[in-house]
């Protein structure tokens, strides 16, 4: 009973942090058609920027995840007026905007290394503390990143509900076409894809780091698949469905550890239970578990 | 400047290139010729690289059999993961692939007492103690080094040997490539690449195209794992890390997807690529510590497929047509 | 509304057994469109039969259904005997059920002649196998380059045999994709608006060849066209298709005068016309 509380506590936090890295690779792909293997190295780049205000330069934390998301919101819209709008129009196709999207990936790695070193790096506050939940051990940084991370989630599916970005959003991405001729200003909702997209890579790789404790320029890297699986369980280019399908990929990569399956995971598997569900998704329902639409050719 | 000098440096390039150039050989039937994007083709070099060691070191297999089960394992993972995924649409199905390719390389590292786990196949335990799988071909590369020793002295190297295997090797497999490539076999696949209801109402049966064009890509790609296996002597599980996948798809994007030929030049400057970060010393470079050239040469293979792809997306050698009409 | 199914004795004498097409009562529906709903008809043995209907009527969606490209949600389409609905598409062409598209598909990367070679049934280069035998593949090759050769010949795209089909006009693709169904050999040929766009010489002599056909390589075609004159003249039988379901189905002539289709369809064409 014990391991379920903490199993479940803890999928529910990283199920949390993959809904919001999702969501935004979600997004991206709706919009731009677009696989964005570079948001990984958004995280990285996020949780580092994130460190270096808080840690190096002391600066208030809050203040600092304002800033990385900032410069995440700031670099991807620098790559969208040197790079993915040159693309569009040169029609590029699946395969370029592809290798685009990692070449992208390959050359943030080393700067970052560059920028911020090789180094383990922990954020400034107390990762030892924890609170006892019968029995569960829930640590004070993984309560945080839940509360914030819900609260984070709750204002992004708010603001694609209601905002009026957020609905040409979604009518530019359900019928590119029609979207342009009923007067949506397109660079502007693929500009405001982008900022979202950068924004939340950021937020999501400063939860990260925190919930690990420490990190090195490798964390993004070594999730990206398991955000691709949370997007394609919740429908591939749906926001809300990359929400849910998130937070459910982080349970069931938790849950994966309990005895009753399969004696349990062992936890140096568990990316491979998320790299497993996405192939399992794409085998039996590749449209997602929550869509409809016939995605096999 | 002194290592450009070097005939040792041209030479570790050159034995490099003919490798990847087995590699992106496999890519480029698959892609430059049935327009199917396999992103975890990484998969299939270490699947065989990896089966010769542990049969060779672990279960004392000839290396020859080994290196021929490695292959056949190589194509059988092709198989698979076409069967199970080959039926998604193009974007898909690359994800689909670097999974295969992940799950692959993270039963390697938590497999120690198969493969070595983290330390490589160093590590896998053997009866004898003694871990290195390359003696029996290594008898053919002495006799190879032996022979040009009276002739060129000590630039006679293991890694001149290498090229002196892999680059044939290199060139037959262009020669089958470029032949298959004509036959009307690989016409459909060209049809397939732009419609699928065509070709199928012509009575062709698509997805066992595009199954065949996949596993043939993992046969080249198991093949250029056997070299890996042998030029380096020893493998760990970060050998075969994603981006391995990607300086192949370097290679071809170079190369022009469709062009045979161009793809020999295309895995020299990779080759050249890889041993400048490696080894050049001079002047920028020496202000970098060696870790941080493995870096610089991440960001250049970054910077070339990005400039590639925005600036002559049809390669150096290819027809804008070909990438673009997509 | 009254259906009038005007039936003639020339067809409806033919009993199923004869029939090279049996189609059973088929529907499908797409998110909440039901483009074909409860269509059945036969179709004898070396007959030209037409399906004409306004735009949205249904007629390329049934053949989508025929050809296999969409499934039946309920329904049997038996092709000499077989049922095909649960067929891959290419078995089914494999049969001798092949068919051209609305659009004109043309492999645009490829050249004219690859795209009339690619059709030719029974390549043995198709197989991995040919591959080990390259003097077989090589003459089955120069045959089939000599019959595509033909074909363009027939549609006047001689001259474009080693371009890229994409860059023919939207009349040239129309022509090759004819060519390329026909280089099948196929026993029953499903053409979808073959002609629209195609000058009216060049429709005249293409009559001509598909009339040769039927008698000397016994085929049987349904066709779907909006040109009435094209219908009346090469057809022995007209299906008026209005809203996924089958209104009228007879002789070319008792279609013309029937008032239910006149109503549905013609009245308004006719007027417009003339």
């Amino acid at each position: 009973m014990t391991d379920l509380i903490q199993y479940l506590f803890n999928g529910l936090v990283a199920g949390s942090i993959f809904a919001i890295a999702a969501v935004g690779i979600s997004l991206v792909y709706s919009v731009l058609r677009l696989v964005n293997f570079a948001a990984g190295d958004f995280l990285t780049l996020g949780a580092f920027i994130t460190y270096y205000f808080s840690v190096t330069l002391e600066l208030n934390f809050v203040l600092s995840i304002l800033i990385s998301m900032l410069a995440g919101m700031g670099i991807s819209w620098f790559l969208e007026l040197v790079l993915w709008r040159k693309l569009r129009r040169n029609k590029a196709g699946t395969l370029a905007l592809f290798l685009v999207a990692t070449g992208v990936a390959l050359m943030l790695r080393p700067v970052i290394q560059y920028l911020f070193g090789t180094q383990v790096r922990k954020f400034n506050v107390d990762i030892l503390k924890t609170y006892d939940f019968f029995g569960a051990r829930i640590a004070h940084t993984q309560l945080i990143v839940l509360i914030f991370a819900t609260a984070s989630i709750i204002t992004i599916a708010l603001f694609m509900a209601k905002a009026r970005i957020g609905k040409d959003m979604r009518a530019y991405a359900n019928n590119p076409s029609l979207a342009a001729v009923s007067g949506i200003n397109v660079d502007r909702v693929v500009v405001a894809t982008w900022l979202i997209s950068g924004a939340l890579g950021s937020l999501a790789g400063v939860f990260q780091g925190l919930v690990q404790g420490q990190f090195n320029n490798a964390m993004g890297e070594s999730l990206l698949l398991s955000f691709f699986a949370a997007v394609v369980l919740g429908t591939i280019g749906d926001a809300y469905g990359a929400l849910l399908g998130g937070l459910l990929l982080g349970l069931f990569m938790e849950l994966s550890q309990l005895g009753i399956f399969f004696g349990g995971v062992p936890s140096n598997y568990k990316p491979v239970v998320a790299f497993a569900a996405l192939v399992l998704v794409l085998l039996f329902k590749p449209e997602g578990i929550f869509g409809y639409r016939a995605r096999k050719v | 400047m002194s290592v450009f000098l070097q005939p040792g440096f041209w030479v570790f390039v050159l034995a490099l290139a003919g490798i990847y150039g087995i590699f992106s050989l496999g890519l480029q039937i698959q892609y430059g010729v049935g327009g199917v994007m396999n992103f975890g083709h990484v998969g299939m070099m270490a699947i065989s690289g990896y089966t010769i060691a542990v049969l060779v070191i672990k279960y004392q297999w000839s290396f020859w059999w080994a290196a021929f089960i490695g292959v056949a394992l190589a194509a059988l993972l092709g198989a698979l993961l076409g069967l199970t995924t080959l039926r998604l649409s193009g974007d898909y199905f690359a994800i689909a692939s670097i999974a295969f390719a992940e799950i692959t390389r993270y039963w390697i590292l938590n497999s120690d007492s198969v493969t070595g786990g983290t330390q490589g196949t160093l590590a896998i335990p053997s009866e004898s103690g003694f871990s290195s799988y390359t003696t029996e071909p290594d008898v053919i590369l002495t006799w190879i080094q032996d022979r040009l020793y009276p002739l060129i002295g000590d630039e006679a190297s293991r890694d001149l040997a290498m090229v002196l295997v892999v680059w044939p090797f290199l060139f037959l497999f262009i020669w089958i490539s470029s032949r298959l490539q004509q036959t009307s076999w690989a016409r459909v696949l060209r049809a397939t690449r732009e419609d699928d209801d065509v070709p199928r109402s012509l009575g062709k049966n698509v997805f066992r195209f595009r199954l065949q064009t996949l596993i043939i890509g993992s046969v080249f790609g198991g093949i250029a794992g056997i070299f890996w296996a042998l030029q380096f002597m020893l493998l760990a599980p970060e050998d075969f890390l994603r981006i391995v996948t990607f300086y192949g798809w370097m290679i071809l994007i170079l190369a022009g997807a469709t062009r045979v030929k161009g793809l020999i030049f295309a895995s020299i400057f990779f080759g050249f690529l890889y041993g400048a970060t490696r080894f050049l010393d001079f002047w920028p470079l020496s202000l970098l510590s060696s870790p941080e050239r493995a870096y610089l040469r991440v960001f250049l293979i970054g910077l070339v497929i990005v400039l590639l792809m925005l600036k002559r997306p049809q390669g150096f050698f290819g027809k804008r047509e070909e990438m673009v009409l997509e | 509304m009254k259906k009038l199914i005007a039936r003639t004795e020339s067809i409806s004498k033919n009993s199923s057994n004869e029939h090279i097409l049996e189609v059973k009562d088929i529907s499908v529906s797409f998110g909440g469109v039901q483009p074909v709903r409860g269509v059945s008809f036969g179709l004898t043995e070396n007959s030209f039969t037409s399906i004409i209907g306004p735009n949205g009527a249904g007629k390329t969606s049934l053949f989508n259904l025929i050809s296999g490209i969409n499934k039946v949600d309920a329904g049997e389409i038996i092709f000499r005997g077989e049922a095909l609905q649960d067929i891959h598409i290419h078995k089914i062409a494999q049969k001798g059920l092949v068919r051209t598209f609305q659009g004109a598909k043309v492999i645009r990367r490829l050249t004219v002649a690859e795209n009339l070679m690619m059709a030719v049934q029974g390549n043995p280069g198709d197989n991995l196998r040919g591959f080990l035998n390259p003097r077989a593949r090589s003459s089955f090759e120069s045959k089939s380059r000599e019959e595509a050769m033909r074909r363009l010949e027939q549609v006047g795209l001689t001259k474009f045999a080693d371009e890229f089909a994409g860059i023919l006009s939207g009349g040239q693709r129309k022509l090759l994709d004819l060519s390329r169904a026909l280089m099948t050999k196929p026993s029953l040929l499903l053409l979808d608006e073959p002609f629209a766009g195609v000058n009216p010489t060049l429709v005249e002599k293409l009559l001509n060849v598909l009339e040769e056909l039927r008698k000397d390589q016994e085929m049987t075609f349904l066709l779907i066209e909006h040109d009435l004159e094209t219908v009346m003249r090469i057809s022995d039988r007209v299906i008026v298709m209005a809203e996924g379901k089958i209104i009228a189905d007879g002789l070319p002539n008792s279609i013309y005068e029937s008032e239910v289709v006149i109503d549905a369809y013609l009245g308004s064409r006719r007027r417009g016309a003339k």
